[in-house]
């Protein structure tokens, strides 16, 4: 037998663990491959088994993106404003810019959220940390991402916009979707481990933020007094943000900071949550 | 050699029964006195030591706590109190083909379970040869394991878990898969894992597996660690435990597990020499009466039976599905049928009886470890000497002289 000589001795003790707050992000970093071969999977598998799978992913979007700039844009003619340029922005540009980023939160938040139910066969035949599952949906989500991206340069191309200085911000708004996404989704995962409610939950707040977040119209054109409570929803600094990074316009709010702050310390207590429910996570499954 | 691999510390697992807690009770709970919730220890002060190299196989009846102490020690859920100690890197397998997915390739599955498994993407790719080759999957290995045939499916999926570099080897029956050519396969490699000097933890129902196996035993009941000490002497305490519960050489059946069945069995008796009876000498004929009652006249029966040692675990297997010949003159609603095995000749010991009884393969009644009947010495070569007890049966095999010079 040729064993690697770091493996000197490895001492493994059990042991109930203590109540303290202990992500343990060493081991979370050793089992890095097993992340990426999840990952691998959900690509590889997402739309192995039929074509019009993958045409399913263009057409929800798509429909999701014509409603929304018909709604907002056709019947309540909502104002758009215009970008730094002076041109006024298109309203179907201004939801696509709005939707890029909700459509990954969304993704993200929907897959995570049902992850730990969904894998429960390895859950209760194997050791992992099991934060490993709503991460590994991270990079699944990017497909819905890349799809409402690619019709945002479509129209881009088609409107003749071009991408402004602002375009630079664009990867922190993206990480902050991502954050926003994982937050909502381990959260989410933990909670329908633990009750199974949840489970119905999730639909309903998908489609709850889908208009409490300004995706097809601005922020500002809430009324004042509501502001404070309407950045409260994570995603109305993310999608904004996002949106002002691609197409320019009236810069961010200072209350979307507060989204900001909403989303990191939802994923402090997501995190916190879920390392509680992971302890019984296979005596409860 | 007497270096300790695992140290099991007065290990206890409490599960709580009543109400696993919905939303709806702990909403309820918030406003409302803490009930007492009832208790149930899985383990209970279970302290084991297990030495470098030495296989330890896991017995006890269903529910005894067998399933609990590997999941505990597999770190899939966690103890309530008490410690383990694992001295050495640490693999369990209680399941083959743990996150298999059908839509992936046989080569893709290999890497996904490996490193599931804990394997590094480089070591697997050194095995990937080895596990292709053991599995003998080699010519689908690019096609989706959908297609594969179960017995494809599992031989790949323990070919990748036998190749798994542990010092510590927690194993969970997952022998008892495949044909018999692959269980013999798997069984040579847990025989060549064992003389590598790992330290394996073997829980089977396997008894046979376990008695060739395990170089050392322990026995659960109710949580609590009853006897450990070296595989003879174990599964005979198991045994001599079990029977003094069921032990039964004829009985009467009316109550079943399968309520959808049109021919039901009644009846079950051990019958040596012809005659009802739980006590035979070696060398005695052996027969099974097995009575049954149909919803309407039948012209056939479909009827398996498995006979199992105690210490040498099933050996034989005899069952009408291969003699479709075996048909009743005319429709009976209502019957006795002899399974005649005539001079069988079992070693001394104590035997087991499980049968499948039912109109068809498909709807039958399982009736594991029906009957127990216990085989006496007897001076069987009329020599004096006593039969070693090496295999559950003996035969007087006829020996001849071939060749001399």
């Amino acid at each position: 037998m040729n064993s690697t000589p770091e493996t000197k001795l490895s001492v493994l003790v059990i042991e109930p663990s203590k109540g303290v707050f202990n992500l343990n992000f060493r081991e979370l970093y050793a089992y890095r491959e097993l992340l990426w071969t999840l990952t691998y999977r959900d690509l590889r598998v997402r739309y192995a088994q039929t074509v019009i799978g993958a045409l399913w992913a263009l057409l929800n979007p798509l429909f999701t993106l014509l409603i929304l700039a018909f709604v907002f844009g056709v019947v309540a003619k909502v104002d758009t404003g215009q970008n730094a340029a002076g041109q006024p922005i298109p309203h179907l540009l201004y939801t696509v810019a709005g939707m890029a980023g909700w459509a990954y939160f969304a993704s993200l938040f929907s897959e995570a959220g049902t992850s730990i139910i969904g894998a429960q066969g390895m859950v209760k035949k194997i050791y992992f940390p099991r934060l490993i599952i709503p991460l590994s949906k991270a990079a699944t989500a990017f497909i819905d991402f890349a799809i409402v991206l690619g019709f945002m340069v479509v129209l881009m191309i088609y409107y003749g916009f071009s991408p402004t200085a602002n375009f630079v911000f664009f990867p922190l708004f993206v990480i902050i979707a991502i954050v926003s996404g994982l937050a909502g989704g381990i959260w989410m995962s933990a909670l329908t481990i633990r009750f199974r409610d949840f489970q119905h939950v999730t639909p309903f707040i998908l489609r709850l933020g889908m208009y409490a977040t300004p995706i097809a119209y601005p922020a500002a054109a809430v009324p004042e007094k509501y502001q404070i409570l309407f950045y409260f929803n994570p995603m109305a600094g993310v999608v904004e943000g996002m949106r002002w990074s691609l197409l320019g316009g009236a810069p961010l709010h200072w209350y979307s900071y507060i989204s900001f702050a909403a989303i990191a310390l939802m994923l402090l207590l997501g995190l916190f949550y879920f390392k509680k429910v992971e302890k019984i996570m296979a005596d409860i499954l | 050699m007497s270096e300790i691999a695992v140290k099991i510390e007065n290990l206890s697992k409490q599960f709580q029964m009543a109400g696993s807690g919905s939303l709806r009770e702990t909403l309820a709970g918030l406003f409302s006195k803490k009930e007492k919730k009832e208790e149930f220890w899985a383990l209970k002060n279970f302290s084991l030591e297990i030495k470098k190299g030495e296989i330890m196989g896991v017995v006890g009846k269903n529910g005894a706590g067998k399933s609990t102490l590997l999941k505990i020690l597999s770190r899939i859920t966690e103890p309530t109190s008490g410690k383990a100690t694992l001295y050495g890197r640490v693999t369990s397998l209680l399941e083959v083909g743990t996150g298999f997915h059908p839509e992936l390739t046989g080569r893709e599955n290999i890497f996904l379970n490996g490193s599931i498994l804990g394997m590094t993407r480089v070591e697997i790719r050194q095995k990937f040869d080895e596990i292709v080759e053991f599995s003998g999957v080699g010519k689908f290995l690019d096609t989706p394991v959908k297609h594969y045939s179960s017995g494809m499916y599992v031989r790949l999926a323990f070919a990748v878990a036998a190749h798994l570099e542990a010092e510590i080897l927690i194993l969970d029956e997952v022998l008892a898969v495949g044909d018999a050519e692959f269980q013999r396969k798997c069984l040579g490699k847990m025989n060549e894992i064992a003389n590598d000097g790992r330290t394996v933890i073997f829980v089977s129902h396997n008894l046979g597996a376990v008695r060739s196996l395990c170089t050392a035993a322990c026995l659960i009941q109710q949580g609590q660690l009853i006897l450990t000490g070296s595989t003879d002497e174990v599964l005979q305490t198991y045994f001599n435990n079990n029977l003094g519960e069921k032990a039964s050489f004829h009985r009467f059946i009316n109550s079943y597990q399968n309520q959808t069945l049109t021919l039901r069995p009644t009846e079950l008796a051990v019958v040596v020499n012809g005659e009802i009876s739980g006590l035979m000498e070696m060398g005695d004929d052996l027969a099974f009466d097995v009575g049954f009652e149909a919803d309407a006249p039948v012209s056939q029966i479909y009827l398996s039976v498995v006979l199992t040692s105690t210490v040498f675990g099933d050996f034989l297997h005899s069952s009408t599905h291969f003699l479709p010949t075996f048909r009743f003159p005319q429709p009976t609603q209502k019957g006795k049928v002899r399974i005649n095995f005539g001079r069988l000749q079992l070693i001394t010991g104590r035997f087991i009886a499980s049968f499948w009884v039912g109109a068809a393969v498909n709807s039958v009644e399982v009736l594991t470890e029906a009957l127990h009947f216990e085989i006496q010495e007897k001076d069987v070569w009329g020599t004096g000497k006593l039969s070693p007890r090496v295999s559950s049966m003996w035969w007087d095999t006829p020996f001849e002289l071939l060749e001399n010079s």
